[in-house]
């Protein structure tokens, strides 16, 4: 049972590899492997395919930075957001922007785990801690 | 001359007496051969075991009295020791009695230490326990007001703060992120 669990590991990984190219997953080489799994039909494809599933989006995530707003956001500064976090992680980081009315007003930016925030809301908690 | 005629004339007296009184040395020779025959026989069988009777009370009174001497001695010897005895066990006592009084005394003197110490130190926590509950209080005091006064500034701003100042203020958070 853990043996196969450790061969499934190793193949999501080894398919994972395979569909990086220059720190960045290629849509192109994504679905080669899909393809390849679908003709060979390896042993526990399923599971296989469910731990290939969550290494790809965990990278996605990396390279997603997850937008929060509470009002408007113009494109430019998703741009310099997009820009800033790609110089800080070295890797292309890409923005999709979320509403949240709880914010108030200001951003807050998810990528991966950490958390980046310039909120009211945020400005207002830190208020309440320290009093 | 004279003296021959005074010798006859003194046996010649006693001559005259002996016939006068009746004496006859025969019979005073019976008389007391039979008077030694009888003051053997009273000396023998009568006087001899009166003699030995009395002798034997004589001592048995003798060791009776002795008896009696050394009881006496005995006794007031026997006295003394319990003279001595009472006078040394209540000596005994007394120092028994002192040591229990200054024992219970340091006994006394210990348990009320101790309370006065268990006391101070109920009164220590009770009032460190008082001045923990105030800072709780104040604490929760204090959080709670701060959460009442965010609460109601959250809701003023979410009334208050326009479509244009929320953009402003995205504009200025997006600058400050981008130069993280």
């Amino acid at each position: 049972m853990a043996a196969a669990a450790k061969q499934i590991q190793l193949l999501a990984r080894q398919l994972f590899k395979l569909s990086v190219v220059d720190g960045v997953v290629s849509p192109d080489r994504v679905a080669g492997v899909l393809q390849y799994i679908e003709k060979s039909a390896p042993a526990h494809s399923v599971l296989a395919l469910k731990a290939y599933r969550r290494l790809i989006a965990t990278e996605l995530a990396k390279c997603e930075a997850l937008v929060e707003h509470a009002g408007a956001v113009t494109a430019p500064a998703l741009g310099a957001i997009a820009t800033s976090m790609t110089k800080k992680y070295g890797r292309t980081i890409t923005t999709t922007t979320r509403a949240n009315p709880k914010l108030l007003a200001g951003l807050r930016v998810r990528v991966g785990d950490d958390i980046y925030e310039s909120s009211v809301s945020s400005q207002l908690a830190t208020l309440s801690v320290s009093v | 001359m004279s003296l021959l005629l005074a010798t006859t004339d003194a046996s010649s007296k006693l001559h005259a007496l002996q016939t006068q009184f009746g004496i006859e040395g025969k019979y005073l020779l019976m008389q007391v051969i039979s008077f030694s025959i009888l003051a053997f026989v009273l000396y023998r069988f009568f006087f001899k075991p009166v003699l030995a009777t009395v002798d034997d009370r004589t001592r048995k009174i003798d060791a009776g009295l002795k008896y009696a001497e050394e009881m006496k001695a005995q006794l007031a010897s026997t006295q003394q020791q319990t003279e001595a005895a009472l006078k040394e066990a209540q000596q005994k006592a007394q120092v028994i009695v002192a040591e229990a009084q200054k024992a219970s005394k340091e006994f006394s003197d210990k348990q009320q230490k101790e309370a006065i110490e268990r006391s101070a130190s109920l009164i220590a926590k009770a009032q460190e326990a008082i001045e923990l509950e105030k800072k709780k209080m104040l604490a929760e005091a204090r959080t709670e007001i701060a959460r009442l006064v965010v609460a109601t500034t959250e809701r003023v701003l979410a009334k208050k703060l326009t479509d244009a100042d929320r953009a402003g203020y995205n504009e200025s958070a997006a600058r400050e992120l981008a130069g993280v």
